[in-house]
């Protein structure tokens, strides 16, 4: 890289004679590269040849279109982008680091590709396949001065954006850059701009925390005067309060036993009800009955948990009618074959969510019950999550794509409803669904009928991702059950609908998409795995 | 003692209240919601790109909680009131922008139909008062 970079200056110090010709325009400029390329080559040279070339396609290049820049040129680990506008050219830095951010969650510290990035505004000489300039040169140096994994903007770009893309920035102040007359003003962008009001929002928590448990106190003071509680209750409450870690039946780690018979209704749902109430009677596989013995064991402060794996059903493959014509976007309604693979039983819980957050692998730590649904996640996150799960196992977890949710969803059905075509009250978390509200939403996973998959809450509770990519109707969607990541990629795929939607939102065919980064409190997830 | 615990409760129930209420933020002053793009009225054949305009607030990612911003949510044939205390719904007539998307390509079946704009916070709460636009009628053609 630093080869490509003298290369550009010695563009600038000898200007090829087609460059005079060429018309010079003021561009955002990105410069990107991978920290410690050389050190990584060395590891495995191949492997991370690899992986640098998969990250440039399935990331740089994406978020760069998204953005509306051109990628001018790649080096060997870097790259060159212009933009026309410094707010998307800034963006489109910040999203590429945050989706390093997700890939490198679990891998090894020294096998981690990071990327430094630097936005320079400028007049630059834009040819086929290169740039030149002082800009472009700002914007490498830039680029060498920023951390691992920081987009470090110019003054110019500042000037630019700040009230426009509200990020965190802090002023690094003037900085001599090599072979630069004038110092340059330097700013850190700090996406998230909880790192930039930390200090803020701690003293606003301490405050909320200390206001509400007055607020408890009286509340329950009160209560107590008025109510009588049932004891159910107050063990509930004690529990959650005093011990989150209450074991539970331990997962069932389907993911590792045979593939179950047969999706056909009775079986499997008999065999998914038998699990709920039996859940010690399922044979674990062996070579993880040491990791059962343990779930079931009070937890020991100092050994630190194991891996809690989503209880995952396998769903043989098959072949199905997907879509429907209720809505425009789930039309037409087409053959979709898919080939055999496991989904989560339920949607992921607070509990498993938070094993990824205490792994600081995960962005957040998710509040409420444990065994409620996780809420308030982006595409982002639950992509980070099935990324965590995968390194930590070692198996393939990752989001089921639409056409997967969909075939599971129906349960081999065809009806409107995987129950029927007419609404029943009682068999799915909607709203106008049930006959009595639940108190506290998302009310707990699996507190509605299986479908005849075995599978909890395809419809209702909450929103869930997949992997596919927002297209706003089926017109050229792939019949092979893979996702469909072409296109707009800036709005992905949410399925289920929620409490919060009515019935014709619970529906398998139902649609929608929401922005990929962009958290709601009603959106959650499940994972899928290939066998 | 009756009356210490009956005044304990009418605290605790006040405080609540005012809790809830305490997640509307004041918008900014002066701000303005309006539609650049279509004007009430407006007799559009097809698709069409609806913009949003705002003034003296700034627009911004959602879960990004900067003063005086907020992002754009787009109510298509809403005629519910807004929960001045719940989130923003999320669903085929809620159309949300926390990407801090100013347009977005519309479309809509034949027929009359009402546009709203509605800014939410970070939370994707609206505004307390909320900050609405106009509620224009357009006729697709």
């Amino acid at each position: 890289m630093r080869d490509k970079v003298r290369d550009i200056h010695s563009a600038r110090n000898n200007p090829p004679p087609r460059a005079m010709t060429t018309p010079r325009r003021l561009a955002a400029i990105v410069a990107g590269d991978i920290s410690g390329y050389s050190r990584l080559m060395q590891l495995d040279e191949e492997g991370t040849h690899a992986r640098v070339k998969r990250i440039q396609r399935d990331v740089v290049e994406p978020s760069i279109a998204e953005h509306h820049g051109r990628l001018v040129k790649t080096t060997g680990d870097g790259f060159f982008a212009i933009f026309d506008s410094p707010v998307e050219a800034v963006r489109c830095g910040v999203v590429i680091q945050q989706n390093m951010l997700g890939r490198n969650a679990s891998l090894p510290l020294d096998h981690r590709i990071e990327y430094r990035i630097g936005v320079n505004l400028g007049d630059v000489i834009i040819e086929e396949d290169d740039i030149y300039g002082d800009g472009v040169n700002i914007a490498s140096r830039l680029e060498s001065i920023a951390d691992p994994g920081q987009v470090f903007i110019s003054g110019g770009i500042y000037e630019q954006i700040k009230h426009k893309l509200v990020c965190g920035y802090e002023s690094l102040g003037d900085r001599k850059v090599k072979n630069i007359t004038d110092p340059v003003r330097v700013y850190r962008v700090l996406p998230d701009p909880a790192a930039f009001n930390q200090a803020r929002r701690r003293r606003e928590n301490i405050l909320i925390t200390l206001l509400s448990s007055v607020l408890l106190v009286i509340a329950g003071g009160a209560l107590w005067h008025w109510l009588p509680v049932p004891p159910g209750n107050v063990r509930d409450q004690a529990s959650t309060q005093v011990s989150p870690e209450v074991p539970r039946p331990p997962p069932a780690k389907q993911s590792a036993q045979p593939p179950q018979p047969s999706p056909s209704a009775a079986p499997a749902t008999k065999e998914a009800a038998r699990q709920d109430r039996l859940p010690a009677l399922v044979p674990p596989a062996p070579k993880q009955a040491p990791s059962q013995l343990q779930a079931t064991a009070p937890a020991t402060p100092a050994s630190p948990p194991p891996v809690r794996e989503p209880e995952m059903n396998m769903l043989r493959g098959g072949t199905f009618m997907m879509g429907s014509n209720d809505d425009n976007s789930e039309k037409p309604v087409h053959q979709v074959t898919i080939k055999p693979f496991a989904i989560s039983k339920y949607p992921i819980s607070v509990r498993e969510w938070n094993d990824c957050a205490a792994a600081k692998a995960c962005a957040f730590v998710a509040t409420g019950k444990d065994d409620a649904p996780v809420t308030n996640v982006s595409w982002s996150d639950a992509r980070q999550f099935a990324g965590w799960l995968a390194g930590v196992t070692r198996k393939p977890y990752r989001l089921p794509t639409e056409a997967e949710w969909e075939y599971a969803a129906r349960g081999g059905t065809q009806t409107r409803y995987w129950w029927g075509d007419e609404l029943v009250s009682g068999m799915a978390n909607c709203k106008g669904c049930i006959d009595v509200a639940a108190v506290e939403q998302p009310a707990r996973v699996g507190s509605f009928k299986p479908n005849p998959f075995g599978l909890y809450d395809m419809g209702g509770a909450v929103d869930q991702w997949v992997e596919d990519c927002w297209h706003k109707n089926y017109g050229g969607a792939p019949t092979d059950g893979s996702a469909w990541t072409e296109g707009d990629c800036g709005s992905h795929v949410i399925r289920s609908g929620s409490w919060k939607n009515d019935a014709r939102y619970v529906r398998p065919a139902n649609r929608d998409n929401y922005d990929t980064s962009v958290r709601y409190p009603t959106h959650g997830f499940r994972v899928a795995l290939s066998p | 003692m009756k009356i210490v615990r009956l005044l304990l409760l009418a605290v605790a129930l006040a405080s609540l209240s005012s809790a809830a209420l305490a997640q509307g933020k004041a918008p900014g002053k002066d701000a303005l919601l309006y539609f650049i793009w279509p004007q009430n009225g407006a007799v559009i054949k097809g698709g069409f790109w609806c913009r949003f305009g705002l003034r003296n607030m700034g627009i911004t990612h959602a879960g990004e909680d900067f003063q005086n911003s907020g992002h754009h949510h787009l109510l298509i044939d809403v005629n519910e009131p807004l929960e001045a205390n719940e989130p923003i719904p999320q669903d085929k007539n809620h159309l949300h922008f926390g990407a801090g998307q100013t347009e977005a390509r519309i479309e809509l079946p034949p027929g009359k139909h009402t546009l709203q704009l509605v800014l939410g916070d970070a939370k994707h709460y609206p505004f307390n008062p909320p900050l609405v636009s106009e509620k224009i009628t357009i006729t697709v053609k």
